[in-house]
């Protein structure tokens, strides 16, 4: 039984970084799609949708933290709260990721049309930025309970 | 539902539209637009090769006959597995019932026994034929302008009309998909009606009427296009 709670604790460790680490591939590769189609009918403005593309990287980056404060020695007492926190801001940053590119990818095929709304056509991947920070932040004042 | 992800380099390289009856020309000619649909997968090419196919009068004879109409479009909603294309089809084929009714009551025809055309108001309609609208005002407001146009001889109004009313459900379909193969069906359809808007003028229709004339004509072998006998 011991085991299993201890290899739960080791998953809780690692899973904000895996699962950032597939968010923001996939947001990247979303919004990456959309720049690279955008780029066959636009004249210029070229590093503008590459730089969007890039937007839901900072996913992995958070998970990358929230890894190394939960990083610790895991015994039957803390598994428990460092899988819950692990597995559940992981899926948090996941969701994030993904649904940032998707956001991305719309800003991009919007502004290819009206460059003039670029900076407009960006609040919603920077509210669902905000969404990660939240998970990103509270996973850590959270962790500091753990012993 | 089509993967939402499917196509989104390919949506992002088509262009936006100009507002309808505003623009001159589709946003993008068909030779570049087919270019570009290549992108699609086998069977999703398939599946807009039917639809396209279905609802293009184009690809239509000039003496199919309503029986034969109505089949092809239920073969080809067979072969449209998508519910939201099989869902603006049916409006379509809706729009098209009601309007050739109108046609039909026009020309003096009499209320069709049974069924009529395709669709929700099949039955509905001959039920209903001496109704100016066929008692269809709250589920198709434009029918009403439609009869109007229809009565005043104003068939450029009229293409107007349905192009717009096309367009809109169109544009309605479309919020709910941004890179699915939906999202492409739908952008192929509105340019197909940017498309039809654009040939709506006097020297096309020219065009167009001496092609029909010649192909009603082809049978009658003694007689030639000057006006002269053979």
């Amino acid at each position: 039984m011991n085991e299993l709670v201890l290899t739960l604790g080791w998953l809780g460790i690692y899973a904000p970084m895996a699962l950032g680490a597939a968010s923001s591939a996939i947001g990247c590769a979303i919004a990456g799609q959309a720049s690279i189609g955008a780029m066959t009918e636009t004249e210029g403005g070229y590093g503008r949708f590459i730089g969007v593309s890039a937007f839901p990287s900072t996913m992995v980056i958070y998970g990358i933290v929230i890894m190394f404060t939960l990083n610790r020695d895991v015994t039957p007492e803390n598994a428990g709260g460092l899988f819950g926190i692990g597995i559940l801001s992981g899926i948090a940053l996941m969701y994030c990721g993904i649904w940032q590119g998707r956001a991305c990818a719309a800003a991009i095929n919007a502004t290819k049309e009206k460059p003039e709304i670029f900076g407009l056509s960006l609040a919603p991947a920077a509210i669902i930025e905000g969404f990660g920070v939240f998970a990103f932040v509270f996973a850590l004042v959270i962790s500091a309970g753990i012993s | 539902m089509s993967d939402p992800d499917a196509y989104i380099a390919l949506i992002s390289s088509l262009p936006g539209s100009e507002r309808l009856f505003v623009a001159k020309q589709p946003p993008i000619s068909r030779l570049r637009l087919d270019r570009r649909l290549r992108a699609l997968a086998r069977e999703d090419a398939q599946v807009l090769r039917v639809l396209e196919h279905a609802l293009n009068w184009g690809d239509y004879d000039m003496d199919v006959t309503d029986v034969q109409a109505v089949e092809r479009c239920k073969a080809a909603l067979g072969d449209i597995p998508q519910p939201t294309l099989q869902k603006l089809f049916l409006e379509r084929m809706d729009l098209r019932t009601a309007v050739a009714a109108l046609r039909l009551r026009k020309q003096g025809g009499s209320s069709p026994a049974g069924t009529f055309g395709m669709g929700r108001w099949a039955r509905h309609i001959p039920a209903n034929w001496s109704d100016p609208t066929f008692k269809l005002e709250s589920s198709m407001p434009w029918l009403k302008e439609a009869q109007q146009l229809l009565e005043a001889e104003d068939p450029l109004g009229l293409e107007r009309l349905l192009l717009s009313v096309s367009h809109k459900q169109l544009k309605r379909h479309a919020a709910r998909h941004l890179f699915d193969f939906e999202a492409v069906a739908i952008y192929v359809l509105i340019w197909s009606i940017f498309d039809r808007w654009a040939q709506s003028n006097a020297q096309d229709a020219a065009t167009r009427f001496e092609k029909l004339a010649q192909q009603a004509m082809a049978d009658v072998a003694d007689i030639d296009f000057e006006g002269a006998y053979a």
